[in-house]
């Protein structure tokens, strides 16, 4: 962290590809906040608007984002390391199809029955399993099935949460 | 002395009802059998298994939420023994003596010193919060909106001094987490503030989706990244009960740490944290023969599971007298109590007695349970933990997913935790620790309705929060900490610490 006098001599360059990114993103972040509560009132300090906090949390997220930024120009520190898209997709995307088909949804055209917990128990761990770099299709599928089924019968009939199993062929 | 005793037994006549002991059993094991899992902290754990709580009434939910908490915590220490990954910060000090005993095969004897130390430790704890908790709430009903402001302001503080890595990161992560809580509608005028026009999100967004996003998904996301090196103990587990000479070697470090531990983790802020680094730190001290410590010496088990447990224990009290929760820990059971109708805070001991007192009671329960099942199921732990992870995270996932859409049975919620993954896999990139942020978003909503009435009273004037003298001195103890970390000597030693 420190700085020793021959790095300092070296002047500015970034020091931090991680540090640099992270401030930068404190600063877009806060920017978006300020660009959405321009229109709430400030108000005074005697009665405190709806806009007040968020612009002042704003503006000090700002602040501590520029010094991030700054800082990663003086002080060495970690580089940003690479992304691993395949986890982002499978996994977030597993999750995403779990919330669309479990009670059915409509977007525009695209229409999509509700099919219940039967079908996207199965659809999150499959899609999401595929995510790891060593998956066995093999023992997914049946890993997808008993958990689905155990999942079922704890959530639905030991806890009793109201989730439909599979609507259109069970009627529940 | 004779109002704690009455309210012990009010709390053991709530919590010994055959219905509660077997919810406060069913959530030590199943906490357990979460927390067990490499990579799985007692944070992501609660997230998952809060849904499991929802049908039932506020009393049980707690109890069993609370046997959840400690069967997490236990069964974190019991990875940190086995395959010396540590769930969280506070266990990384068990990796150190735990995970050599078990390469000696005195693995069995290392979780069963870390269960009975645990068991100790949470005796005095439980005594330490029946005691403090009447006193505590007395003064709480004192504070008015000014020292609640100045009181969270310390608390903030003290997260961001103790939180891993950075200062700096850590301050963002608080003050991001203040920004994400003013989402929503605006409690007095009604206005919708940074919605983007969007219903769902008029309420707020909502807690169970940040924390399972942050810390469910973006934590496995983080998980697959690193392919683990998972160094699960080959040999023998042995026998679990200590030996009269291990016990003896053990005793007086169990008490010491229960004492440390249970004193840091009521400091607001994430003081507990500090417990197992300040017992080992002081066990390597007054060892007669240091070097034995980093090479399985059992003081180094015995003390810092003690204050971990008393810790994790006394952490309630500033959430239970005074509504504030400390760490990301609590600040789950915040939303958990909200979710089942109770916010915490003063009025929940003058309100709801049975069930403050059945929740305290049921904590020294809960400790007994770990006891009981932890030492005859080993062997089903150590079975789990060579389940390998491309089959554990799909398991996290369906769980996470059908808990989010039980919360409200609202789908989109789903989605919207897979968006707050993603934001979350981003911090983790950028070199951010999410915890603080939760902390703040928690306290974000209380802190803005404070803030906004001491000024009313005070007619606009910022004077108030150091004319009064309780919440001048909150905030002298929040600036000397700061400054405190922020001198080179201190940020130096810091930076060991966490490193260690």
């Amino acid at each position: 962290m420190s700085l020793n006098k021959i790095e300092a001599a070296q002047g500015w360059r970034v020091r931090s590809t991680q540090d640099l990114a992270a401030g930068l993103f404190m600063i877009a972040l806060a920017g978006l906040a300020l660009f959405l509560s321009r229109d709430l009132s400030t108000g005074t300090l005697r009665q405190i608007g709806p806009g007040m906090l968020p612009k002042a949390f704003a503006v000090i997220c700002a602040g501590l984002g520029a010094l991030l930024a700054f800082n990663s120009l003086r002080y060495n520190g970690e580089k940003l390391s690479g992304w691993s898209w395949r986890g982002v997709i499978f996994v977030l995307g597993a999750a995403v199809v779990f919330g669309l088909t479990i009670r059915g949804f409509e977007i525009g055209p695209l229409k999509v029955p509700q099919l219940g917990m039967l079908v996207s128990g199965p659809l999150v761990v499959i899609i999401s399993g595929l995510a790891a770099t060593d998956v066995k299709i093999k023992e997914l599928l049946i890993f997808a099935a008993a958990m689905t089924i155990g999942c079922a019968l704890l959530f639905k009939y030991a806890l009793g949460l109201p989730i439909p199993l599979a609507p259109w062929l069970l009627g529940i | 002395m004779s109002e704690m005793l009455a309210h012990l037994s009010l709390g053991f006549g709530v919590a010994l009802t055959l219905k509660n002991v077997a919810l406060c059993f069913v959530g030590c094991l199943v906490g357990t059998l979460i927390g067990v899992l490499p990579g799985v902290g007692p944070v992501a754990t609660i997230a998952m298994l809060l849904p499991i709580t929802f049908g039932l009434d506020p009393v049980g939910a707690l109890i069993m939420l609370a046997g959840i908490y400690y069967g997490a915590q236990y069964g974190g220490s019991t990875t940190a023994i086995l395959v010396n990954i540590p769930g969280e910060a506070t266990a990384v000090v068990t990796t150190l003596d735990g995970h050599q005993m078990a390469k000696q095969g005195r693995a069995g004897v290392a979780l069963g010193t870390a269960a009975i130390g645990s068991f100790v430790a949470g005796c005095a704890a439980t005594l330490i919060i029946a005691a403090l908790g009447a006193p505590l709430t007395r003064l709480a009903l004192l504070f008015g909106p000014a020292e609640y402001f100045s009181l969270m302001v310390m608390g903030l503080c003290f997260a961001v001094v103790l939180a891993r890595g950075s200062i700096l990161k850590a301050f963002c992560m608080i003050m991001l987490g203040l920004l994400l809580s003013t989402v929503g509608t605006d409690l007095e005028t009604g206005q919708e503030r940074m919605t983007f026009g969007f219903p769902p999100l008029s309420d707020g967004i909502d807690f169970a989706v940040l924390a399972m996003g942050v810390f469910g998904f973006a934590e496995v996301l983080r998980n697959l990244e690193n392919p683990e090196a998972r160094d699960v103990v080959k040999s023998k587990i042995g026998r679990l009960l200590p030996d009269w000479n291990d016990l003896k070697q053990s005793a007086a470090p169990c008490l010491r740490g229960t004492l440390i531990g249970g004193t840091l983790g009521i400091l607001p802020g994430n003081g507990a944290v500090l417990g197992p680094f300040a017992s080992y730190t002081l066990e390597k001290k007054i060892a007669k023969d240091p070097s034995r410590f980093g090479k399985g010496a059992i003081e180094g088990v015995a003390g810092p599971e003690s204050a971990n447990n008393a810790g994790a224990q006394t952490a309630f009290i500033p959430l239970l007298t005074l509504g504030i929760p400390p760490n990301a820990v609590m600040a789950l059971m915040v939303g958990a109590m909200t979710i089942h109708g109770i916010i915490p805070g003063p009025q929940v001991m003058t309100k709801n007695p049975d069930l403050f007192w059945g929740m305290i009671a049921s904590m020294w329960i809960g400790n007994l349970m770990l006891l009981i099942i932890n030492l005859p199921l080993v062997g089903v732990w150590v079975k789990l933990l060579q389940v390998p992870y491309r089959l554990m995270f799909p398991a996290i996932l369906i769980f996470c997913s059908i808990g989010i859409y039980s919360v409200n049975n609202q789908p989109v919620d789903v989605a919207f935790t897979a968006l707050f993954g993603l934001f979350g896999y981003l911090l983790i990139k950028l070199g951010f620790e999410p915890a603080p942020m939760l902390l703040g978003f928690v306290l974000g909503k209380l802190m803005e309705e404070k803030l906004r009435q001491a000024l009313i009273i005070s007619r606009g004037s910022f004077m108030t929060f150091i004319e009064r003298p309780i919440s001048a001195g909150l905030l002298l103890v929040a600036v000397a900490i700061l400054v405190i970390a922020l001198l080179p000597s201190m940020s130096k030693k810091r930076d060991e610490v966490f490193t260690e």
